[in-house]
């Protein structure tokens, strides 16, 4: 009988020849990416002078992506409350936002026709967020009970489809009920234009947008670590039959989970629809989409994550193009900024499902 | 003939050594018993011979060649079959459907040959079905004729165990690992189990590595016993020698108190 | 009986029952509908609407219960007020929805809800004033609720056969546009079912067709139960049925582009792209159970794929520009080329991501989808791909001379492909590979020690499917002629995903009917067609809570996803009469050992 030692490290002789074809393609695959994203920003950053971008069109480039960043950590965050307590994927999130967007729509377009927008700013805002707050929060209720709920002991597979069938549904009823065009969302004149702080400019809506999204998410950071309801939320979403027997409501606080998540989406689809200027009714998709990438690049189920991931979306795409893409002279890069955030969507989820702040494993167990 | 040889066995989860460097030795031909408190190790060493997890330290060598870090399908067709602690049938497949996978690692027939209907193919599954139901008819009439088409979902408790036992025997095993074969049942099934593992070495022709907790099953059938505690070997030998070893009774009742 | 509970239920349905309503009126479907008559001219679509919700809450109200242990059943003279007072309830609260509407003014209501017209108005009331369509809806709404719930109360033996007579019913009024056609072509006269001046069925025709459809399906279901085989029948008898009715509907598919025209032959093309892709799709979600959001990526593999390699061009601004290839293969000679690269790519996309759980792995072949759904628009593959105005001048494929850009001919080419993708599902389904892919689905481990090797199969499973799904999209490279990347968005992953879904997951028959209830459907009747997507959510949405295995299951996967209600049911559906008492089976019911 031969000696443990011995066959040691002729084991790990033999494990190098099996060496896996999946990990060796991977291993090609991401050098490939890093070749790519290297080489093209390098020649981007070497272009002459007229072919390239001013150093204040990069730090535009920046500051957009910090805005729209700011936009996606507020939605991301829905999505990974949810995903934390449910385990489930609510594709159906992009549609909250959208929601919320159209309900505050209309009191919008009438506070504009009225002057009332103008004359009182801040209360007219106050009440655009409180009314998207409501409306998306009532639909992102509405989705628990009604499509949800019922499928809380199904297999995995059956409450995600029903999430894209919910999400068709509240598109197509948008429309249904609205018409299919997008419509200007009228922001009041005050926020037009840019401030200078520090020296940078930036255009008014986008500042608002960076520090309301800020001051939520710290708010609701509070409220998760200090308040019973935000423990009882964390407890559920560790193992929710050891929550229930500690006298959690489970049933309460998954509603309350998706009112809040609902209610950050709310904020978020005024920000947006100021900041941007339109609504329509599939306005919600594409904002979801890359909301959800955020929170799992992030880590999904982990809040600070979903604003780290947001953030760094949000630059990346709007960075992104124009500076891997140009130096390969590919034109109309810009039209590729749905490409970046689709790739970093696969990308993570192929190299390290868990995000960044992650664990690393959601894979299969 | 050494079929199956453990050599200082480790499996760490987190910071609890579930396999603590462990021996074991399987000839072939033999019926060895694996006992030990629960928590010793001993589903975990199953599921490492068969390749669930990967050993942190040590190697498992079966027939020759060491199994450390090929796949659990690989070492499937190399020989090893097992049964789980648990039963875990597929519920929703008829009970003739749940042995014919069995035998999907002693068949070849591909994407073109399916489609196409080649004679190969109709051979081939008409075979599968031959060895299947072969198989099932290990257990006589209690797995057989009207049952073979019927949803394993409706089969009773003992016949599920039956019929995981089937479908590890349709893989054509050189060496069957079952895992707590009688839990649950009664004192007649009981004794039905411990005849048909003695069947299984002697009308099949395997060599059996059988985990268990029921004494009388373990005396009534083993040619070796191997106690385990916390990951390691603690006694080995017949089954008075492990019965009587002072090290085995430690671990099961405990220290005499001194005194 | 706790009747305080059943009374809220009641009032509950009732309340549902007058929110879908008028959420069918704000969406804009009742003002659209009532163009399509029915039966005569009082049976609209968009009346059929209005009636349903309190139809369904009528039954709902009358739905045995489960209370303290036992089954609660109202009797009639407690179903029928139940009924009417749930109908009530729907209509009045609609009534009610309309004063406040007439009181605000319909035109602020219009601001926010353009569909909130004068004509929907008017048909809401039927025409009358306000008021008194208030009580109409409310009277209205009782006695179609009164109905519902005594309806409920039937014995099932009666129901079945009278819900099948006046689904079939309905089924044909839907049709009009083409049965009447194709009875035509037939050399049969037509008037006495549809007239020709309302476009619906005449009221003679309908009420025969529900007489005669109820005893049909009446005497066969007891044919059926007397025989002492049970409802099933004999293995015989049902092998019988079988091939009669397959070559029934083979018959009936070789002549159908005669007997319907032109146009209907183009929508039966869509179908049968649809049909395809199901088709692949459902050997990835239906057999390996993984969900697959990124069909339009095969898709449009195919097609462009197909495209290039027969030399299309791209189209420029200035006309034509230059094919990426010239190598001019003609569609057959390209055929083998596309599906072997479409598996491949689907290969290379499953690859990485393999080990990901199931709804991770969906979003991934989203992601994957939708970077090929622009990658098709944009200018930096716009030389080989021709972005935003896309390709044409793909060559036509005839076979002997006959050209399949035609619609009726394309359909032979299409049912052909079709007929051949449902064979290779159907041999793959009941074979070694078949029973792996079923293993896998049920329990990954076991079945990887069971010999499996399952990341092989996922991918093979993948492969197909995108082979399959690189097909349709050759298909419909060739139909017309040229390419436009507004074809291949995530809207076609998502109705292939719905058409399988709705079907019946991993069930062949579940995926053709899905095809032509999804596609055929509002192909047939534009109506529906505004409303598509809607309707494709509602439907998937209902569907999962509904009935999770689909409208035609495949019966081992309405086994994984119905099981603990198939254990539970099985006694309360002997109570209910449509099941013979395991007592009648004899010994071999009984579980020995």
């Amino acid at each position: 009988m031969t000696d443990v030692n011995q066959t040691v490290p002729g084991r790990r002789l033999r494990r190098l020849e099996r060496l896996p074809a999946r990990r060796l393609a991977l291993g090609i695959l991401s050098a490939l990416i890093l070749a790519v994203v290297a080489v093209g920003t390098f020649r981007t950053l070497n272009l002459p002078a007229g072919q390239g971008y001013a150093a204040a069109t990069w730090r535009d480039f920046v500051v957009l992506g910090i805005a729209r960043g700011s936009v996606y950590a507020l939605i991301a965050l829905g999505y990974t409350l949810v995903y934390g307590i449910l385990k489930m994927i609510n594709f159906a999130h992009g549609e909250v936002f959208m929601a919320g967007a159209f309900g505050s729509f209309f009191f919008a377009q009438a506070y504009e026709q009225s002057g009332f927008l103008d004359r009182n700013v801040f209360v007219a805002l106050l009440i655009l967020f409180a009314v998207a707050i409501a409306v998306s929060t009532i639909v992102a209720v509405l989705l628990e009970r009604i499509a949800y709920r019922p499928l809380r002991n199904a297999p995995r597979l059956v409450p995600l489809i029903t999430a894209i069938g919910a999400s068709l549904f509240l598109q197509n009823t948008a429309r249904g009920f609205f018409g299919p065009q997008t419509r200007g969302y009228p922001s009041p004149k005050v926020l037009t234009g840019k401030w200078y702080p520090f020296g940078i400019p930036i255009a008014r809506t986008q500042l608002l947008m960076i520090i309301v999204a800020a001051v939520v998410m710290l708010a609701l950071q509070l409220f998760i670590s200090r308040t019973k309801t935000g423990k009882a939320m964390r407890a559920v979403s560790q193992d929710p039959e050891i929550a229930s027997l500690m006298g959690i409501d489970t049933d309460r606080i998954i509603v309350t989970t998706f009112a809040v998540g609902g209610a950050l989406a709310g904020v978020a689809a005024v920000l947006f629809a100021m900041t941007f200027g339109q609504v329509g009714p599939f306005m919600g998709f594409t904002p979801g989409i890359k909301a959800f990438t955020a929170a799992v690049l992030g880590g999904i189920g982990s809040v600070s994550g979903a604003a780290l991931g947001g953030l760094i979306l949000g630059v990346l795409e709007s960075v992104g193009p124009p500076l891997f893409l140009t130096g390969f002279h590919v034109p109309s890069p810009l039209q590729l900024q749905d490409v970046i955030a689709f790739s970093i969507l696969v990308l993570v989820l192929i190299f390290r499902p868990g995000g960044i702040l992650g664990t690393g494993e959601a894979e299969k167990v | 003939m050494s079929l199956l040889e453990v050599r200082g066995l480790t499996k760490r989860f987190g910071g609890l050594a579930a396999l603590d460097g462990l021996d074991l030795e399987v000839r072939e031909g033999e019926i060895v018993s694996v006992i030990g408190p629960n928590g010793a190790g001993k589903t975990t060493l199953f599921n490492t011979i068969t390749g669930l997890y990967e050993p942190d330290e040590g190697d498992v060598v079966f027939d020759g060649r060491s199994i450390v870090g090929l796949r659990p399908n690989q070492i499937t067709r190399l020989g090893i079959a097992r049964t789980f602690q648990t039963v875990h049938l597929f519920p929703n497949m008829s009970v003739l459907e749940n042995a014919m996978v069995g035998q999907h690692s002693r068949s070849r027939s591909g994407v073109f040959a399916t489609v196409f209907r080649l004679p190969g193919q109709r051979r081939e599954e008409e075979r599968i079905r031959e060895r299947a139901r072969d198989a099932l008819g290990f257990f006589g009439t209690r797995l057989s004729g009207y049952r073979h088409d019927q949803p394993a979902f409706t089969l009773s408790y003992a016949n599920r165990r039956r019929l995981e036992i089937a479908r590890a025997l349709a893989t054509e095993p050189k060496l069957l690992l079952l895992d707590e074969p009688t839990a649950g049942m009664n004192p007649r099934e009981t004794l039905e189990v411990t005849e048909q593992i003695g069947r299984l070495r002697d009308e099949r022709g395997l060599t059996i590595l059988v985990i268990e907790h029921d004494m009388r099953v373990v005396k009534g059938v083993s040619d070796r016993v191997v106690a385990c505690d916390y990951g390691r070997k603690i006694a080995e030998g017949t089954y008075e020698e492990v019965a009587n070893d002072p090290q085995v009774i430690e671990a099961y009742l405990g220290k005499k108190a001194v005194g | 009986m706790s009747g305080s509970a059943i009374v809220r239920r009641a009032l509950r349905a009732g309340l549902v029952g007058a929110v879908i309503v008028v959420y069918l009126a704000l969406v804009g479907m009742i003002e659209r509908f009532q163009v399509r008559n029915l039966i005569g001219t009082q049976v609209t679509l968009a009346r059929l609407l209005i009636a349903a919700p309190a139809f369904l809450a009528g039954l709902v109200a009358a739905r045995p219960r489960i209370a303290s242990g036992r089954v609660e059943q109202p009797t009639l003279p407690q179903a029928w007020p139940l009924g009417a007072l749930t109908g009530a309830v729907a209509g009045a609260a609609t009534g009610v929805l309309m004063l406040i509407w007439d009181a605000i003014g319909i035109d602020s209501v219009r601001n926010v809800f353009p569909n909130a017209s004068p004509t929907l108005m008017s048909i809401l009331t039927f025409g009358h004033p306000v008021v008194l369509a208030g009580l109409i809806l409310t009277a209205g709404g009782a006695a179609v609720g009164a109905a519902g719930s005594v309806f409920r109360l039937l014995q099932f033996r009666i129901r079945r056969p009278l819900t099948t007579g006046v689904v079939t019913m309905l089924i044909l009024a839907l049709l009009q546009r083409i049965v009447p056609t194709a009875l035509f072509e037939l050399g049969l006269a037509s008037g006495w079912l549809y007239s020709p001046i309302t476009g619906g069925l005449t009221w003679p025709g309908a009420l025969l067709v529900v007489v005669a459809a109820t005893a049909a399906a009446w005497f066969w279901a007891e044919r059926r139960r007397a025989s002492r085989a049970g409802p099933e029948g004999t293995p015989q008898g049902r092998r019988m049925t079988r091939y009669v009715a397959l070559l029934a509907i083979a018959g009936v598919l070789a002549v159908l582009p005669q007997l319907i025209g032109s146009v209907f032959s183009n929508i039966l093309g869509d179908v049968g792209i649809y049909l395809l892709m199901g088709l692949g799709l459902n050997i990835v979600v239906g057999y390996a159970g993984m969900l697959h959001l990124g069909n339009v990526a095969f898709f449009a593999a195919g097609a462009y794929l197909t495209a290039v390699l027969m030399s299309a061009v791209p189209v420029t601004a200035l006309g034509q520009g230059h094919p990426a290839l010239s190598w001019h293969l003609s569609f057959y000679a390209a055929l083998p080329l596309v599906i072997v690269l479409a598996a491949v790519l689907g290969v290379l996309i499953a690859g990485p991501v393999l080990r990901l759980r199931g709804d991770y792995l969906a979003i991934v072949t989203l992601g994957f989808g939708q970077i090929v759904s622009v990658l098709l628009q944009s200018d930096w593959l716009k030389p080989v791909l021709g972005g935003a105005q896309g390709l044409t001048g793909i060559a036509p494929a005839p076979i002997a001379g006959v050209s399949f850009r035609n619609p009726q001919t394309f359909y032979y080419l299409m049912v052909v492909l079709c007929v051949a993708a449902i064979y290779v599902s159907w041999r793959l389904a009941e074979s070694r590979i078949g029973r792996a892919w079923n293993a896998m689905r049920e329990d990954e481990q076991v079945a990887e020690a069971m010999g499996i090797n399952t990341v092989r199969y996922k991918l093979l499973a993948f492969a197909l499917g995108g082979a399959i799904g690189s097909l349709s999209g050759a298909l419909f490279a060739v139909r017309i002629g040229s390419l436009t990347p507004t074809s291949f968005e995530l809207l076609v992953s998502i109705t292939a995903l719905a058409v399988v879904i709705l079907g019946g997951m991993g069930s062949i028959p579940g995926v053709v009917v899905g095809a032509l209830a999804l596609i055929g459907l509002p192909g047939l009747l534009s109506e529906f067609e505004d409303y598509r997507l809607l309707i494709y959510g509602a439907a998937l949405v209902a569907i999962m809570i509904l009935r999770p295995q689909g409208l035609i299951p495949n019966v081992r996967t309405a086994r994984e996803l119905k099981e603990e209600e198939i254990l539970q049911d099985a006694w309360s559906r002997i109570y209910a009469g449509r099941e013979p008492a395991p007592a009648a089976v004899g010994e071999a019911g009984k579980e020995r050992g």
